[in-house]
């Protein structure tokens, strides 16, 4: 009869937690969201769609959606493209590359609070690092964070810096698992380097591509940090992202009803696209790491 | 790593290794964070004056009038137990499903692995609520508890256990070893460069984790380095009025903890990464 438990026993314990922390917590979060309520009040009286309704009739959502997707389509191929180049030239074991490889891995452990207020020091306008080194080539001064634009872009380019690292590692694991006779058989017909990347690497490393891929989407759809710490959503809801409003709205304004129904559209889109990526990537994937 | 990494390597298409040049590539890339530690050091005079004054003043007043001692024991506490106990956690389960074949197993290794799809920001309003009427928001289970459950640990450890053969288990229970005599004497030693690798993620992630905290925790006392840093860096948001060296000074101290095990763990830390994504 022990014997028969034993196993439970031994899961019990992760299961309780992720019963208690994940899954309830979706069923209460679709709960929350058809009612009105802001942490205080005795009752939570029902109210349909309203909050869903409330949501697709603001702008605010979305900004936030469009923000949060402009940052996505820009920020994923910058990673991946640049994370693939770097690591075909990190493969050979040589103390330079690894030295350039711990270079690169090291933001992607380091934390994203600090590494948001060094890079909110390094745009500063007064007195940052960017503009110190535009003025040493005599150029003027850039408002980094206070140009809509150039602010989104700033975001794009320290989460690029932070997360290069981790791509790169992975990509420098499915590079490896290529077969060494395809560069053989390629380099003996003469194959040019750029040829060799496009029709050899390219293709072989897909695998990899398509687990950065999902990995770097849902990521980029939650970013939260850096925009909390860098920008606050500013200037004028720029940088406004989904999670940054669902914190918002949830644990400035308040409004658990409206914060719920954001959290369980995010939870939509991800899952959307998350099982999106797993049809394209059952489809499309001939080459088993 | 496997044997014949050298050989495909020097089959990829390689720019000549540039010695000097590429080092110095690494340094620019990581110059901002170099130069904030050295700025971290700098008296504030100074810095705005565009002179040199070496000082350790702005460590003395991030730890003392501004809390940070109290603020990095509150993360080494936070995430150390989230690590032993979120690895015991993880182990255990991983045990029960590379091991026994058992009636809902499959289903709840599906529930442990789908956690990985699951955005944990939909969490974040109901585990609030839950910490609230449990009492425990401003406290270290509070910090704690939500934590531990991480499926991609449990899931990571399943699939070395299993290439763990089984005649070493059989030995054991045959010299009359129950279960977690197994786990503990047979799987755990066998197993310890995953569970290592395994830990320091679950660490540094815990180490670096600032929305959670953002929430759960109000009173300045049970800050923990992030929450601090951040609310450190918007005591004066104004762009001229920020004190840099001093807010260079605690962001040093949130990063130097995962920076100086960074150095020696580098390795295990890549080869965790690599063996994850390698399914």
């Amino acid at each position: 009869m022990l014997r028969r438990l034993t196993p439970y026993l031994f899961a019990l314990p992760l299961l309780g937690f992720i019963a208690v922390f994940t899954y309830v917590p979706i069923v209460t979060s679709v709960n929350l969201s058809f009612r009105e309520w802001d942490f205080l009040s005795p009752t939570k009286p029902w109210v349909g769609l309203d909050n869903y309704r409330l949501l697709l009739d603001s702008r605010e959502f979305w900004n936030a959606l469009r923000v949060s997707a402009v940052f996505t389509v820009i920020s994923v191929p910058i990673r991946l493209g640049l994370a693939l180049l770097i690591a075909t030239r990190l493969m050979r074991e040589t103390g330079v590359s690894r030295v350039i490889r711990g270079a690169l891995f090291l933001p992607s452990v380091t934390s994203t609070v600090a590494i948001g207020v060094v890079f909110s020091w390094v745009f500063s306008t007064d007195w940052g690092m960017m503009n110190g080194l535009l003025q040493l080539l005599g150029l003027g001064k850039v408002p980094w964070m206070q140009d809509p634009q150039l602010a989104l872009g700033v975001l794009i380019f320290v989460n690029t810096w932070k997360q290069l690292g981790y791509d790169i590692i992975i990509y420098l694991a499915g590079l490896q698992a290529i077969p060494t006779e395809l560069y053989d058989a390629a380099s003996v017909d003469g194959g040019r380097r750029f040829h060799v990347f496009r029709r050899i690497t390219v293709p072989l490393v897909m695998p990899t591509t398509y687990f950065l891929l999902v990995v770097s989407v849902i990521d980029a759809f939650q970013v939260f940090t850096i925009v909390d710490v860098m920008t606050h959503g500013g200037p004028a809801g720029a940088t406004d992202m989904l999670v940054n409003m669902l914190y918002r709205v949830g644990f400035t304004l308040f409004d658990i009803g409206l914060g719920s129904a954001l959290a369980v559209l995010l939870f939509i889109i991800l899952i959307a696209l998350a099982l999106l990526k797993s049809r394209v990537i059952g489809r499309r994937v001939h080459y088993e790491a | 790593m496997k044997p014949d990494t050298i050989d495909t390597a020097t089959a990829v298409p390689v720019i000549p290794d540039l010695g000097a040049l590429a080092l110095a590539a690494g340094l620019l890339f990581l110059s901002p964070v170099l130069y904030s530690i050295w700025m971290s050091f700098q008296t504030t005079d100074a810095y705005y004056g565009g002179t040199v004054d070496f000082t350790f003043r702005n460590y003395q007043v991030a730890f003392g009038q501004y809390n940070f001692a109290r603020y990095l024991l509150n993360s080494v506490i936070v995430s150390g137990a989230v690590t032993l106990i979120g690895l015991a956690v993880a182990t255990m389960a991983a045990f029960a499903f590379a091991r026994y074949d058992f009636p809902g197993g499959n289903l709840m290794f599906a529930a442990v692995v789908a956690t990985l799809m699951i955005p944990s920001h939909i969490t974040l309003i109901p585990n609030y609520l839950t910490l609230a009427r449990a009492g425990l928001l401003d406290t270290y289970s509070g910090l704690i508890l939500p934590a531990i459950s991480n499926g991609f640990a449990a899931f990571f450890l399943r699939q070395y256990i299993r290439g763990i053969p089984r005649a070493l288990d059989e030995a054991a229970y045959m010299d009359g070893a129950n279960a977690l005599q197994v786990l503990w004497r047979v799987i755990v030693p066998i197993s310890k460069p995953a569970i290592l690798s395994m830990g320091l993620y679950i660490f540094i992630g815990e180490w670096n984790n600032y929305i959670w905290p953002l929430v759960a925790i109000g009173r300045e006392d049970m800050y923990t380095l992030q929450v601090g840093l951040a609310r450190l860096y918007r005591i004066n948001p104004g762009e001229d009025v920020i004190d840099w060296p001093l807010v260079m000074a605690a962001s040093t101290i949130t990063i130097l903890p995962v920076l100086l095990g960074f150095f020696l763990v580098e390795r295990h830390l890549v080869r965790g990464i690599m063996m994850g994504a390698v399914k």
